[in-house]
């Protein structure tokens, strides 16, 4: 347990310093918007790292992640597509777009009696770039200009929060909030299942229906952040794996710390991003700049 | 005996695209029954400025002014225009608009159909432009005096005054166009011109790109005195922004027609006035 210790205070140095950091001089107003951007960054980055580890407990399968399967570049086409029918993108497409795509991969990869893991993948990736460029194609034709569909793709925390959209993020996360603790009550489960689907049927986990619970749930949580900050990518790959390193395999510790780590890594980031240069840079840009040699690090020292 | 014949096509075929790739380097020039296909707005207003628009055999669904333009056959909007549209048209000149429309100029290039490419950045560019191609369809005297027109109405404001203003600090403005992420101009931007030329000064003037995204902070920290919003979005009720300026007093200017300021045409003197009119409140 006490392997939180020093994890909580990394994560609250993350804190401190977006606070801290900035182009502006700290007074209120400026305070109010760092700890809104900080509030969006930990929402984010928990949910897109808790949603990585449960997935890839799930499907045992180390790639897996709300990217990966193309959920979350289903819920930014959902999201787009919302956008040209109402002008804003709402959190049901995009919700509906990660559970059309989540659910398009699974025919893909289904072989009877059970999936193909390494075919989930593929399909998953596939289907992100599909989602990709339909989400190019919609936004153009819809006359939306090519940075507002970058910023979509890759995500960034810097959203502009008014008294119009103001209730619907605070409800929306504390929505989520309820969605993950939902998801973490079936840590038993899932420690299980990550030892082998069999042994897991055998001791009567009803496998079904826990992948189904597990699959509308994640899609439900990956279409809110990707309608509220857009899709930012790497976070639900690489920081579940971090946290098996330091946690092991319980599900039960390394859930909630997916969770803290997640937030961490995309605050930082985003302190990054908002540092390197005078514009708004996506934070999907920094999350994979340094996600992906730090990725490659850990594997090779593994 | 085949691979001869077949050198021989290939060398017919690089001669063949030689001698028409010269043959594209002269530029056209309007004649009786001079065809025109206008993928750019701005173009297809100064086109209609100059009188010649009977020329005109396409244009793009942005082009809605002036209303003429609209029953224009249309060959796709400003992003996506239709390559077979416009070619099914025949046209003598294609408008092409840079860097936006790139992928439409090289396949348009390959079936050596001429172009005209407009990419203004500047005031003195878009006079250029409208210089070059009144000499296209000899409307050389049109264009000179359209060039004329906006120059006596887009000048700078007399120098006396400037300095007068300069003494009293010029305004600070802050346009602009998207609200998510938030887009407004930097110094490589005619707009940008139109501003100082109005006798007020962009905060964003020290960023060298043309429309450049930046974060909420930055327009905070450098508080503008007055903000032109040229997107439908509510932008006085956002979270830290309160405390600026151009908030407090109430100078957010919501009505500003986009087209007026954005389009590298004629109606930029409506633009300017609508600019300098602000400055001068």
């Amino acid at each position: 347990m006490n392997r939180y210790i020093p994890i909580f205070l990394v994560f609250l140095l993350a804190i401190f310093l977006s606070i801290i950091i900035g182009p502006a001089q700290l007074n209120t107003d400026i305070l109010q918007l760092r700890i809104s951007r900080v509030i969006l960054g930990i929402f984010a980055g928990g949910v897109l790292a808790f949603c990585g580890g449960i997935l890839q407990g799930l499907f045992g399968n180390p790639l897996v992640e709300p990217y990966t399967l193309g959920s979350a570049s289903g819920a930014a086409l959902g999201g787009s597509v919302g956008m040209l029918i109402f002008g804003t993108i709402s959190p049901l497409f995009a919700f509906l777009g990660a559970l059309g795509v989540g659910f398009f991969v699974f025919t893909i990869a289904r072989i009877e009696g059970g999936l193909l893991r390494d075919r989930l993948i593929l399909a998953g990736v596939v289907m992100s770039f599909l989602c990709s460029s339909l989400v190019m194609i919609i936004m153009v034709m819809g006359g939306r200009e090519l940075y507002e569909i970058l910023y979509l793709l890759m995500g960034y925390l810097g959203v502009v929060i008014n008294s119009t959209n103001r209730l619907m993020i605070i409800l929306m996360i504390v929505l989520s909030g309820i969605l993950l603790l939902y998801l973490y009550q079936y840590y038993r489960e899932l420690d299980i299942i990550s030892q082998g689907m069999e042994t897991a049927a055998g001791l009567g986990i009803d496998i079904q229906k826990l992948s189904i619970i597990i699959f509308l749930t994640t899609a439900l949580l990956i279409g809110i952040t990707v309608s509220i900050v857009g899709a930012i990518g790497f976070v639900g790959l690489i920081v579940p794996h971090i946290s098996k390193l330091i946690f092991g395999p319980k599900h039960l510790k390394n859930l909630p710390a997916s969770f803290l780590l997640g937030a961490t890594f995309l605050l930082l980031a985003d302190t990054i991003a908002r540092v390197i240069t005078v514009y708004e840079l996506p934070v999907g840009v920094v999350t994979s700049l340094v996600g992906v040699p730090f990725f490659i690090y850990l594997y090779r020292r593994q | 005996m085949f691979s001869k014949a077949v050198k021989a096509v290939c060398i017919g075929c690089v001669v063949l695209i030689l001698a028409t790739g010269i043959n594209s380097c002269e530029k056209p020039v309007s004649h009786t029954g001079f065809k025109i296909v206008s993928l750019s707005p701005a173009m297809t207003e100064i086109v209609f400025a100059l009188g010649v628009a009977q020329d005109l055999v396409g244009v793009t669904t942005f082009c809605n002014y002036p209303e003429q333009a609209k029953k224009i056959y249309k060959i796709g909007d400003f992003s996506n225009p239709s390559l077979e549209r416009i070619v099914g048209r025949k046209p003598d000149l294609v408008i092409v608009n840079l860097p936006e429309q790139m992928r439409i100029k090289r396949q348009l290039e390959k079936l050596n159909i001429n172009i005209f490419i407009s990419s203004p950045r500047t005031l003195d560019d878009i006079y250029d432009e409208i210089i070059e191609i009144g000499r296209i369809l000899k409307k050389e005297q049109a264009a000179d005096s359209l060039v004329n027109y906006m120059k006596m109405h887009i000048s700078r404001v007399d120098k006396p005054v400037l300095n007068a203003v300069e003494g009293s600090s010029k305004k600070r403005v802050y346009i602009e166009l998207s609200p998510k992420p938030l887009v407004t101009i930097g110094a490589p931007s005619f707009l940008n011109e139109l501003l100082e030329m109005a006798g007020a000064e962009n905060i964003f003037a020290d960023l060298e790109k043309d429309y450049p995204v930046v974060p909420q902070e930055e327009v905070i920290k450098r508080n503008p005195d007055v903000i032109i919003v040229l997107h439908p979005e509510k932008i006085t009720d956002r979270l830290g922004w309160r405390k600026i300026t151009a908030i407090k007093n109430n100078a957010v200017y919501t009505t500003l027609n986009q087209d007026h300021l954005m389009r590298p045409g004629p109606r930029l003197v409506i633009g300017f006035k609508e600019l300098k009119d602000i400055v001068d409140e």
